[in-house]
């Protein structure tokens, strides 16, 4: 077997290998906070003391950011055209599990330049310490220096066989491989940082083996929080030509599905926001590749 | 059957590196300017009011994809240009539909295929550019990818280095990139870029 055909089949040995997998809870699954928690600890801080540890990071955004973020957990905004959309995902869980652990992790990893989160160890390298703050043309991520560095830092952190080739930060990789998230690194993210059971169905090239993926999401969506990992070229799309790549390519949250007359309606959460989007069940069963099942 | 083989990978790397794709006309926006400008006023009016972006999905221009865009809900409806539901449901949310009907018409006419509006940020201040592609005429070979005109409308007038690349700030040498590509000066505020995508 040449070196060409052990590359092909150990990428789909790793897409294989998340078909279906638990990813178990620990002890953190107890760690709960509220948003007025999280409030009362912002409000004690000096926010204007600047650190060269990040040069380019405002005070002033950077704590009104974090403000944001507790009053409207929804706000996360991941940027235009950057791979950020999967670490928007994991804010959206954090925000809903742990608002006081996430505002006190990003107050010590913006004084002392490294942090722990739910027992994970953060120390970003200098490269990332330089680009927080300086992104740009991103939309309301170029003003929001608290979720420009914390993008950065979980990009930097976590990392799957997609980021093989680039597992250092240059500038301008937010929009590269470098930040890219398959499904497998998305679930390992969400169980290790928020400390909860995650049930995956699906993989990073072949469609959930379900039978009724309607009826699977409808029965999961009232008593889990559940991510679907989709192709997004094929409702976005970016030019007109008919043969597309079929893979995925997109982290979004599902709030609401539901069918009427023969259209499929998907309220989801991704860039900031929510959008409801209408689509045809032979559409809706070409996007989805992976469905993640987060326990609440 | 070695042979073959090269003959055939030859022909394919000939097809797919030499042969890029051509934008027939070399000046597309010049021949096309009062349209083009009239199209991005009246989506400016249009979408101050409420705000909207629209994207023509398929290659005959037929079928739009129409985003609906409030502060807390996105709403991407795909629709036949033809079809009722898309006035039924302009009118159900409010929007100008005789304006956005003769908007649509313009755009089809023109080959603008997607119109949106682009907020980015100067010294934390928000700005606004409208951003718009057209589908040109093409030579396309096998395999080549498709090209599109971009144009970006911004409100004031943008810096450029001498060789007409858009710049992020006068003081500044760097190039500022829309979706990863460099822009180069039409006016003082408008610039173009050629790619593969229309959005």
């Amino acid at each position: 077997m040449n070196l060409r055909h052990k590359s092909i089949l150990s990428l789909f040995l790793v897409s294989f290998f998340c078909i279906e997998k638990n990813f178990a809870s620990d002890l953190l699954s107890k760690i709960n906070s509220t948003k007025e928690e999280a409030l009362a600890f912002l409000e004690k801080i000096d926010q204007t003391k600047e650190n060269d540890l990040w040069p380019n990071v405002k005070p002033k955004l950077f704590y009104d950011n974090l403000k944001l973020n507790l009053e409207n957990p929804m706000s996360f905004y991941p940027g235009r055209s950057t791979n950020f959309c999967a670490y928007g995902a994991i804010s959206y869980l954090v925000m809903q599990k742990d608002p006081l652990g996430y505002v006190k992790f990003m107050n010590e990893l913006y004084d002392k330049g490294g942090a722990t989160f739910n027992q994970n160890k953060f120390k970003p390298s200098k490269a990332i310490m330089q680009a927080a703050g300086t992104l740009q043309f991103k939309g309301v991520l170029d003003i929001r220096h608290a979720e420009q560095m914390w993008f950065l830092v979980l990009s930097d952190k976590f990392k799957g066989y997609l980021n093989f080739f680039n597992k250092k930060y240059q500038e301008g990789d937010e929009n590269t491989f470098w930040a890219a998230t398959n499904l497998s690194k998305f679930n390992r993210m969400v169980s290790k940082m928020c400390g909860v059971k995650v049930k995956a169905v699906g993989s990073d090239l072949i469609k959930p083996w379900v039978k009724d993926t309607y009826s699977y999401l409808q029965k999961r969506i009232d008593s889990n929080i559940v991510s679907l990992y989709i192709n997004n070229r094929i409702i976005h799309k970016k030019n007109h030509d008919k043969i597309k790549f079929s893979i995925p390519t997109h982290f979004i949250i599902l709030r609401q599905i539901r069918k009427e007359n023969n259209m499929i309606t998907l309220r989801y959460w991704d860039y900031g926001g929510e959008t409801e989007m209408q689509i045809t069940p032979r559409t809706f069963k070409k996007i989805i590749f992976g469905i993640i099942t987060i326990t609440k | 059957m070695i042979r073959c083989l090269l003959f055939f990978s030859i022909i394919i790397s000939l097809l797919t590196t030499s042969c890029s794709t051509r934008i027939i006309s070399t000046n597309y926006y010049q021949e096309r300017k009062g349209t083009v400008d009239s199209i991005e006023s009246r989506y400016e009016k249009l979408n101050a009011t409420k705000p909207f972006a629209i994207a023509f999905t398929d290659k005959r221009l037929n079928i739009i994809s129409f985003e609906m865009i409030s502060d807390t809900l996105t709403r991407i409806y795909e629709f036949n240009i033809n079809e009722k539901r898309l006035f039924d449901t302009l009118k159900k949310y409010n929007y100008n539909t005789p304006g956005i009907y003769y908007l649509i018409r313009k755009m089809q006419e023109t080959k603008v295929t997607w119109i949106n509006s682009v907020d980015y940020y100067v010294n934390d201040q928000p700005q606004q550019l409208i951003y718009l592609s057209i589908k040109p005429v093409t030579i396309r070979y096998l395999f080549s990818p498709p090209k599109y005109i971009a144009l970006g409308y911004f409100r004031t007038a943008q810096a450029f280095d001498e060789k007409g690349r858009l710049l992020d700030s006068r003081r500044t040498k760097k190039i500022r990139k829309i979706k990863g590509q460099t822009f180069y000066r039409i006016s003082d505020r408008i610039c173009y870029t050629t790619t593969e995508k229309y959005r």
